[in-house]
């Protein structure tokens, strides 16, 4: 039997509720448990109420439960805003100097850290105290925990979180189990997205900050002096994808990326990267819209959006990671599209899967490496040379050769160009490019099953794995079908669901992917499951309402 | 030196200043190339759309065409990727002052390497005369048939502010002095601006305004308020060099003496450095 617990930590912005479960998700992977973090967050700085929550278990996890283990609450409003989160077995640790709960373990988490934490530390060390004590763990690990984890001031910290251990005095609740210590690392998908591009040659990021996408941007620049790379944070997104165009005319690899907002102000310079033929990686991570809508949640409402970026007819092509895994790998494969095809790709993902953290192992190895053509008449250079895939080859300055890139139609030699003739020879140059991205993409894997049954539920982005886990809780066979690259669309792949029953899961209230699916697939959607409320789907209660469409259906 | 023209029919208006500012451009290349030895090649052009972006049809130096408003963020990107390249973007007021002003007063506060000339026609010439944001009050265009209501922004107090590091005016109608303040922006190291004096013969024609009161600054004014009292005179429109100064570039501060597409990590060590963020 698969152990599985599920621990959520509350308290104010700034009490450092983010960092206090990902120390305790470190813990669990070196306790050779698998993990999956979700933070739970608002747009503000200091106060309100943020909580994260990790699900950990021995077989992988592919997304965070509701209901909880154990409750760690660094303030009265936790206790309140977390009893939707208790079942009669939750364990519940309040702090004694900020709130109560009758059922609840008391500790003195301020008073304590009054004692030995500098004036102004906040609580946040405290989490892995009570998580040591409570599932038995020895003090020399919750010190080798400490030391690891927090790097300044570490005596306090020591003393800190050994004065909450000691204090909590209740036997462990507990029961791990025999574990092995095998190492994996938690990654966020933004952080494997940066992993997967620089991988396949990222040499700059331009971005401006737009939750949740930013946190690719932070990552990025946090790695400068390490990996080499650039990340330039401009002054919008308009600066930053035409910064990003320009620097591929000069040979370097670069990728923007933003949420909606930012995307919808991008929208001219990819149409640019389309005509002027620039490879280039977009990163779209989106949030419920529209317009501002709500920063620091999830959603899918953007598809139709990222599926028709720009003004124009010019290939594409879009793609959404459905795991981790993916991400590192799909960002890969996405800028060495970006770089054989010559445009604009785009990968499209969604706050959970940018911002929740899971126990990954990357292997590198086997990722793409964005290459171009080159030209064989470096002599007679014309930018967009003729050719028969579409794909005129790159020469870039310092050149004897003049190499004109033109966002005006034009000539193969990047002259502008009105007329008529010459119209029709280069769109139907670019056009060609429609076809070669079609035979590009089949290289890489472009649709993910799981599982296998009569019962096939369609998904794309982090709803998979969202699927995935639910997928442990119904007691019928399902297929999950996960649909990667989205354009082109792979209907190659897909013809053996045509005429078929299935459900569709998503994100969203007007049920767009399910749209999709119909106008591509000629598919019966059986059952529209939709959430958009900005919260991903407790496993449980997806897993029940996949049981009722089951039920109602047989 | 190779041959600058290209096969392109101009279809500049006859007269147009823009003939003047081509003609000095091609001119500075050849000093540059031949005084300054920076090859041609080193040398990347960029523009944005209006009657201005045409010289990138008219010139067979390497470049990109850009959007209306974006030349000098796809300049500032080019920079970026290559540092050894010298990167000279063309705007007009409408495309460097309207649609794209936000990318010209971050280029100048970053001190960007490279030069913008700013075509100042006082005018949108090829959307038909419209108003601009260096049109003055009471201008008269299609879309304000009653006189322009708003007063025009000045471009090189601007600049000044925002931080461009060479500051200067020319007039398209004197080549040679146009060719070497070309040529100075391109050599300085930093972001240099000039704005060219350039009459719209069709939509602002200024020849007479220009020819009349242009008057030549022999020296660069060394005290800011009166270089900026200079360029800002009611009577005289002074052309010359208002700021000349030293300041740390941006790629320098950003990445040193690393040039992002020539010494751009393998393959392996790539892989060995995501290797390395994970646990053996």
């Amino acid at each position: 039997m698969d152990k599985r617990f599920t621990i959520i930590v509350g308290g104010k912005a700034g009490e450092g509720v983010k960092k206090a479960v990902q120390v305790i998700a470190e813990a669990f992977n070196r306790l050779s448990y698998h993990t999956f973090q979700m933070d739970d967050y608002q747009s503000l700085i200091k106060g309100g109420h943020n909580f994260s929550v990790v699900t950990a278990a021995q077989a992988e996890v592919f997304s965070a439960y509701e209901i909880a283990d154990l409750i760690i609450c660094f303030d009265s409003r936790s206790v309140v805003e977390h009893k939707i989160h208790r079942c009669p077995e939750t364990v519940l640790v309040y702090n004694s100097d900020d709130g109560f709960d009758e059922a609840g373990i008391g500790v003195p988490l301020s008073a304590l850290a009054k004692i030995h934490l500098e004036p102004g530390a906040n609580v946040s060390i405290s989490a892995i105290s009570v998580f040591c004590g409570l599932f038995g763990l020895g003090r020399d690990f919750l010190v080798e925990m400490v030391k690891d984890s927090y790097r300044k001031n570490v005596d306090a910290n020591i003393a800190y979180a050994s004065a909450i251990y000691e204090s909590l005095k209740v036997a462990p609740q507990f029961l791990l189990g025999d574990h092995t210590r095998v190492q994996t690392k938690q990654m966020s998908g933004n952080q494997l997205i940066a992993l997967g591009a620089y991988a396949a040659g990222l040499d700059q990021y331009y971005g401006y900050p737009m939750t949740p996408a930013s946190s690719l941007m932070h990552y990025l620049a946090s790695k400068k002096e390490a990996f080499q790379v650039q990340t330039i944070h401009a002054e919008s997104e308009l600066a930053a994808i035409n910064m990003a165009i320009g620097a591929t005319y000069a040979g370097a690899r670069t990728a923007v990326g933003s949420s909606g907002g930012g995307f919808a102000l991008m929208q001219e310079a990819f149409s640019m990267a389309g005509i002027v033929e620039a490879p280039l990686l977009c990163v779209l991570s989106s949030r419920p819209g529209p317009a501002t809508g709500v920063s620091t949640y999830t959603a899918q409402e953007d598809l139709m959006f990222a599926l028709y970026q720009g003004h124009g007819e010019f290939v594409r092509v879009v793609a959404s990671p459905d795991s981790h895994i993916r991400a590192f790998s799909l960002a890969a494969e996405l800028l060495s599209l970006a770089w054989e095809l010559q445009c604009p790709t785009l990968l499209l993902t969604e706050k959970h899967l940018s911002e929740c953290m899971q126990s990954i192992v990357i292997d590198p190895n086997d990722s793409p490496f964005a290459d171009y053509k080159k030209t064989e008449e470096p002599e007679r250079y014309e930018r967009y040379s003729d050719s028969a895939d579409g794909v005129s080859p790159l020469l870039f300055p310092p050149s004897a050769q003049m190499i004109k890139w033109n966002s005006h139609e034009h000539l193969a030699s990047g002259l502008r160009t009105d007329q008529a003739e010459a119209m029709l020879a280069i769109k139907d140059k670019r056009n060609r490019k429609f076809f070669t991205a079609q035979e590009a993409i089949a290289k890489y894997q472009r649709i993910a099953t799981y599982g296998e049954g009569e019962f096939v539920v369609f998904a794309y982005g982090s709803t998979v794995l969202e699927l995935r886990e639910a997928a442990k809780h119904v007691d019928f066979a399902m297929c999950i079908v996960g649909i990667i690259y989205l354009e082109p669309f792979p209907t190659d792949l897909l013809a053996i669901y045509k005429g078929k029953s299935v459900v569709v899961v998503e994100h969203s209230s007007r049920g767009a992917f399910a749209e999709f699916l119909k106008s591509k697939l000629q598919i019966d959607v059986l059952a529209s499951i939709l959430k958009y409320d900005g919260r991903s789907y407790d496993p449980l209660k997806l897993a029940s309402h996949l049981q009722e469409v089951y039920d109602a259906q047989s | 030196m190779r041959n600058l023209d290209t096969p392109k029919e101009n279809t500049w208006c006859s007269g147009c200043g823009n003939f003047g500012i081509l003609n000095a451009f091609k001119k500075s290349l050849e000093l540059l190339e031949t005084e300054d030895h920076i090859p041609l090649q080193d040398v990347v052009i960029t523009c944005g759309i209006g009657c201005h972006g045409k010289i990138f049809d008219f010139i067979n130096v390497s470049g990109f065409y850009s959007l209306h408003g974006r030349a000098v963020a796809t300049a500032e990107g080019i920079k970026l990727a290559n540092p050894d390249l010298h990167v000279i973007t063309f705007g007009g007021d409408g495309d460097s002052l309207g649609e794209g002003l936000e990318h010209s007063i971050f280029a100048a506060k970053r001190n960007m390497d490279l030069t913008l000339i700013l075509h100042n026609n006082g005018t949108y010439g090829l959307t038909t005369g419209q108003f601009s944001p260096l049109s003055e009050k009471g201008y008269k265009g299609l879309s304000t048939p009653f006189g322009n209501i708003e007063s025009p922004l000045h471009a090189i107090g601007m600049m000044m502010e925002a931080g461009a590091t060479f500051v200067a005016r020319s007039y398209s109608a004197k080549p040679d002095h146009l060719a070497n303040t070309i040529r100075r922006a391109v050599m300085h190291k930093g972001f240099s601006f000039v704005e060219v004096l350039q009459p719209c013969v069709s939509y602002n024609n200024t020849y007479r305004l220009y020819n009349q009161h242009v008057k030549q600054l022999e020296v660069v004014p060394d005290d800011y308020y009166m270089a900026l009292s200079l360029a800002k005179d009611p009577e005289d429109i002074f052309i010359g060099v208002f700021r000349e100064e030293d300041k740390a570039l941006f790629h320098n501060e950003l990445y040193g003496d690393y040039n992002p597409v020539k010494m751009s990590p393998d393959r392996q060590m790539r892989r060995a450095r995501i290797r390395s963020l994970f646990p053996n």
